[in-house]
């Protein structure tokens, strides 16, 4: 591979203005397992894909409730994201304390994302190489956020993230306009369509590996695993990785973690995307 | 029982034995120092120049407030145009009496708050419910650290429920509701004539707009007439629920004085005709 | 850029031997690809506008707000990475609130750019840090009027009638030296700043973009920086658009004639 000079640390610019070691970061994303979230008028539901190292070992956690209003999923270096849920649990429990409010959601991911962009324009660290997906609901309504190594953060209605996340992107954007009107129960069944979308070909959801959380105008925000998420894996006919729809897509390099190239939208920008100015 | 409040919880000197500053960490009053070394940590032990009764009452569509325009430098009447009834965002009045340099002090702060809160120039901001819980905790925060601001607050407004919100917070850092609320000598001469026209939370809907602001009024002449610190000229406050409005007016006159019981008056301070 | 690939470029705070500080250079590289961003001092105000690009359709519309206050009376807008705006952001904040603390009053524009001129700087002169990868445009209104100043990645800044950073910043500062600056009403430059972004994001017309206005005037806000209101924005935009299907009709494309009115 060619040595890039540019990118031994977060401080280097390249000579076209991008910063590899945040790239990095962005990419470190990708090594972990998938997450989904997606917002309706009244609820925003996350779902992701637990991994165990072995057989007999216990599946990683992937979605961490952060106050009874909000909570996020990850992807990525799940110590970061321990680190940085932490953070948020103080922000909430210290807004409760001295304003006896709920935590506001964008104030709570800018307060993680400007807390990331120190890590970036340093010496002697390394940005934080989890991304999460946050899912709140305050007074003007339900969120979801990305949150990027980048110290970028992003408002979406629906998106994912990890492993082979560009399918269910991919799903996303065919379905989005559904989504604002749904149930608890259809956002549920969609953002499971879309997990199911990032399996690899010999992969299925199952009620061990599948994770699953809520939260809304009524609905305190609540996680659902092993036998409490198999109400919600009946929504779909099949669990495995037999899309029901867009029959053409990508099966064959389900060994690899890296997004799929013959996917037609943003898949090799998504990187610069991340760090993207503009985004 | 030694009757004065400087000696209350203070050892006998006849059982123990003189009083020992060094090791109380207590106040220094009736302390005989050579030096200034040897003085315990000392913080605000009186308020300087003072505002008097802050004074509010719930009606059936919202709530009256009002505190006059004196800042007393003891019995010395220093300043008369002070407005210690201040508009916090769009849904929320503070009425501070006590010390009013700490008044300042906690109008900064809000106004820190208020700037704070509209960084991010949308909808959101401040109701009066977070603005009390916010107040409770600085003078609680404050008196913990043995330094507190001298003040008693009333924090009017609409809460996160768009309702009227009433709480009253002191320099102890205590917080607590009624449907009718006074600070300093309004808490003896004002509530009783409050109380009279609402008694509980019940009594709140039976008592109009009109009737709450004579009320008010009536309560602030009352004021006048009794309390040596207070002033003729007040803010009163308007809270509205069902236009959803707050209105706060200045220099308002306390009005229908009956003074001419005052050539009646002998004694003490007054010449003897 | 001769000197790339010497090794005088792989590290902040050093200079090349023709005396060139790369890094720097470098940063600026981040602003020049990203969305526009802009400044116009009018009258008794400043506008600044944005054109928000489009990276992915699944962004909630209308959120993501990309200009922020740093005190009341003071607006930001920045092109470039975005983190490091937020960070520059910040430090205005923090400047401007410990000012008042110690003079109770709003601090100047004047005093507030020059100490984040000074912050910005900072990050030029150590190998442990890199040069923030913005240019940001500051303004707003204090006790003498208004000011509009922009920020480049080396700290220094100078004070504008007009400016205009990213990607189109060359075709709206064409189009700013057009304008009768700073005589044009707040409300007249916030259609021409809908107008002037609609037009630069011509040559980016593959990629959708969100226009984002906000204002601060003596006239029309009192002094504070806020969003523009609603109608005004439609207004705008409407603008924007007739000013285009006009020049499309035009033969030339950048007669001024038309933003007269």
């Amino acid at each position: 591979m060619f040595r890039n000079n540019y990118d031994n640390d977060a401080t280097t610019f390249s000579p076209t203005g991008r910063i590899f070691q945040i790239e990095y970061a962005v990419e470190a994303i990708k090594q972990g397992s998938a997450a989904v979230g997606l917002v309706s008028k009244n609820h925003v539901v996350l779902a992701a894909l637990k991994r165990n190292a072995e057989e007999l070992g216990s599946y990683q956690k992937k979605i961490i409730r952060v106050d009874n209003h909000m909570g996020v999923a990850l992807a990525g270096l799940a110590p970061d994201a321990r680190i940085l849920s932490n953070y948020l649990r103080q922000q909430a429990m210290s807004s409760q304390m001295v304003f006896n409010r709920p935590l506001n959601i964008q104030k709570a991911v800018n307060s993680i994302a400007d807390k990331a962009q120190t890590n970036t324009q340093s010496a002697g660290g390394r940005p934080y190489g989890v991304g999460l997906l946050i899912a709140g609901f305050d007074e003007s309504g339900p969120h979801l956020f990305e949150f990027l190594p980048s110290g970028s953060a992003l408002e979406y209605v629906a998106t994912a993230i990890g492993a082979r996340s560009q399918a269910a992107k991919t799903f996303f954007e065919r379905k989005f306009e559904e989504f604002p009107d749904a149930s608890k129960e259809q956002l549920i069944e969609y953002a499971l369509t879309a997990l199911r979308d990032t399996l690899a070909q010999d992969k299925e959801l199952t009620s061990a590996n599948t994770t699953v959380a809520v939260v809304g105008k009524d609905d305190a925000f609540t996680v659902y695993d092993d036998e409490e998420v198999e109400q919600w894996l009946s929504l779909l006919d099949t669990l495995s990785n037999n899309r029901s729809t867009g029959a053409d897509n990508d099966d064959e390099d389900d060994d690899e973690d890296d997004e799929q190239n013959d996917q037609p939208t943003e898949a090799s920008e998504s990187t610069s995307a991340a760090m993207e100015v503009d985004a | 029982m030694n009757h004065d409040p400087f000696h209350w919880g203070r050892p006998s000197t006849k059982t123990y034995g003189e009083y020992n500053y060094l090791i109380s960490n207590a106040s220094n009053v009736d302390r005989s120092v050579k030096s200034n070394s040897e003085f315990p940590k000392m913080h605000t032990q009186q308020p300087m120049i003072t505002g008097t009764s802050v004074i509010a009452i719930k009606y059936k569509d919202g709530i009256i407030m009002a505190a006059d325009h004196m800042g007393s430098y003891g019995s010395l009447m220093k300043l008369e145009d002070l407005k210690r009834i201040i508009q916090v965002g769009d849904d929320a009045v503070v009425g501070i009496s006590g010390d009013i340099s700490d008044f300042q002090y906690l109008e900064r702060l809000l106004d820190d708050l208020q700037i704070e809160d509209a960084y991010d120039m949308d909808q959101e901001h401040l109701k009066a419910n977070h603005l009390s819980e916010y107040l409770t905790r600085v003078m609680y925060n404050r008196r913990t650290k043995m330094n507190p601001l001298w003040n008693a607050i009333i924090v009017a407004g609409f809460d996160d429920k768009d309702e009227p919100y009433l709480k009253h917070i002191d320099l102890l850092g205590v917080s607590y509701t009624s449907p009718t609320l006074a600070t300093g000598f309004g808490n003896h001469l004002a509530i009783p004539l409050l109380r009279k026209k609402v008694e509980t939370e019940d009594d709140v809907k039976k008592l109009s707009k009109e009737d709450a602001i004579q009320t008010i009024k009536d309560c602030m002449k009352v004021l006048f007439y009794r309390d040596a610190r207070s002033w003729n000229k007040y803010s009163l406050c308007v809270i509205e629920k069902s236009t959803k409005s707050i209105s706060l007016e200045h220099e308002v006159q306390v009005e229908n004085m009956k003074w001419d019981f005052a050539q009646h008056i002998t004694g003490y301070g007054v010449p003897q005709l | 850029m001769t000197s790339i690939g010497t090794g005088y470029d792989l590290s902040n705070s050093v200079f090349s031997p023709d005396g060139r500080n790369f890094q720097v250079e470098y940063a600026s590289k981040a602003v020049e690809n990203s969305g526009t961003s802009l400044g116009i001092k009018c009258n008794d105000g400043v506008v600044f506008a944005t054109e928000k690009i489009i990276t992915s359709k699944l962004l909630a519309p209308g959120k993501n707000k990309r200009i922020q206050s740093i005190d009341r009376h003071v607006g930001v807008v920045y092109s470039g990475l975005i983190p490091d705006g937020r960070h520059f952001v910040n430090r205005g904040r923090d400047e401007a609130q410990s000012f008042k603390s110690i003079y109770k009053e709003p601090i100047g524009l004047e005093g507030l750019i020059s100490k984040l001129g000074y912050y910005v700087q900072a990050y030029t002169c150590y190998n442990s840090v890199r040069p923030f990868g913005i240019n940001a445009i500051v303004g707003g209104v204090d006790e003498t009027g208004p000011h509009l100043y922009m920020v480049e990645p080396s700290g220094v800044y100078w004070g504008y009638q007009g400016t205009a950073t990213g990607k189109g910043r060359q075709a709206a500062k064409a189009e700013l030296e057009k304008l009768d600056l700073p005589n044009i009403s707040a409300r007249d430059a916030v259609k021409e700043a809908a107008r002037i972004i609609h037009l630069v994001h011509e040559d980016n017309k593959d990629k959708d973009y969100e226009l984002e206005i906000t204002w601060v005037s003596t006239s029309e806000t009192d002094g504070i920086h806020k969003v523009v209101p609603a109608d005004l924005f439609a207004e705008a935009k409407k603008y924007a658009e007739e000013a285009e299907a006009g020049s499309d009709s035009d033969s030339d494309s950048d007669s001024d004639e038309e933003m007269e009115s």
